[in-house]
């Protein structure tokens, strides 16, 4: 499930890699580029963000506790 | 695109005020560092002269830019230039994500006796591994015990996923006004940026609240490896936040005031893309500090 979620991480990354190629290009193709591939990179956030709501809500994966405060 | 001869920048005074601010800034840090009393303020006024620095020069280049002196060699420059402080951009959140990971997986188990116990005699002997680690091993001694039992759970359901759906949100109403722009929506897109905006400053909002509570309760930046990196990853972004919510602020003006078209705005693709790299960076940190 880790390296699930890693790898949607890191085709996220790819797009916003992408949008970067499409800004540099620039004129209309790179500006239709950078777009379409910033809107990739939202919809799959926001996809993901629901899935870990959604696997944490149905236990399929715990959050890793580590995110601790002291209680003093 | 008034000539293709590559545009060669006027004498300006911005660089050397520039350097002013740093010069204090710098200054005004070190001495602060050292209980100065004056380093405080004279901090602020070279943050204060830098602030001047770059909506003065910012402002000439957009001046310069509207009044057509631009031609297609200098947008290949600003391009370029974007593109490099992107990269820059990604190195830098890399070192931090970098320093975490390593002293969770690596760094923190080694001194732990992980990997043939090489570590552990020579530095702190009978040292515990444990992640968070929020105490410096040196400063529990000998047979110190780096992880406290006195500890509570962040609710990973409350501010942080809050959080993470307002800056996803914003993302969203961004790309909105994205596509209003380049369908020639002015309106449309005033509002979706207008939304954007708030839904950063309201992510600030909660981030401010949830230092309080996590400073209250003793997590600070000298707590440990864990304090430390938690606040170096959080609190840049939250300052790249800041800076991302100041372009927004300032592409919106540019709007209003009819600065873009539809085959023209660069300033509005850069800023867009700082958002979705800010937006981006924080889910990768509600990942890694909360789920993996």
């Amino acid at each position: 499930m880790n390296l699930f979620v890693i790898a949607v991480l890191v085709l996220i990354f790819i797009f916003l890699g992408s949008a970067v190629i499409g800004l540099l290009k620039g004129g209309k193709a790179g500006s239709d580029r950078m777009f379409k591939a910033l809107r990739m990179r939202i919809i799959l956030s926001v996809l993901l963000f629901a899935f870990l709501l959604l696997a944490g809500a149905l236990g399929w994966i715990e959050p890793n506790g580590f995110n601790l405060l002291p209680t003093q | 695109m008034s000539n293709e001869k590559y545009y060669v920048p006027h004498g300006t005074y911005w660089p050397i005020i520039g350097s002013i601010g740093i010069s204090t800034l710098f200054v005004g840090f070190a001495n602060q560092m050292h209980d100065v009393s004056w380093g405080w303020p004279v901090m602020v006024l070279g943050f204060a002269i830098i602030a001047f620095m770059m909506f003065g020069w910012l402002g000439t280049v957009v001046a310069e830019s509207v009044g057509g002196m631009y031609n297609s060699q200098v947008d290949r420059s600003f391009r370029w230039g974007m593109s490099w402080f992107i990269f820059s951009e990604v190195m830098f959140f890399a070192a931090f994500f970098g320093a975490l990971l390593y002293a969770r997986v690596l760094s923190v188990p080694w001194l732990g006796g992980e990997y043939n116990n090489i570590y552990t005699p020579q530095l702190w002997e009978g040292f515990k591994a444990a992640w968070p680690l929020i105490s410096t091993p040196g400063d529990v001694g000998q047979n110190g015990v780096a992880f406290s039992t006195n500890f509570k759970l962040v609710d990973t359901w409350g501010l942080p996923a809050l959080n993470t759906g307002l800056l996803l949100t914003s993302g969203v109403t961004l790309t909105y006004a994205h596509h209003a722009l380049r369908a020639g929506h002015r309106d449309a897109l005033m509002a979706w940026m207008l939304a954007t905006i708030a839904l950063g400053v309201i992510f600030l909002g909660f981030q401010i609240t949830e230092y309080g509570h996590a400073y209250h309760d003793g997590l600070k930046l000298t707590s440990g490896i864990y304090g430390s990196t938690f606040y170096l990853l959080t609190g840049f972004h939250g300052f790249h936040v800041t800076i991302g919510v100041i372009m927004l602020t300032v592409i919106l003006y540019r709007i209003q005031k009819g600065h873009f078209n539809l085959e023209n705005h660069f300033a509005f693709e850069g800023v867009a893309w700082y958002w979705h790299f800010v937006d981006v960076v924080w889910l990768g940190l509600f990942i890694f500090v909360y789920w993996i």
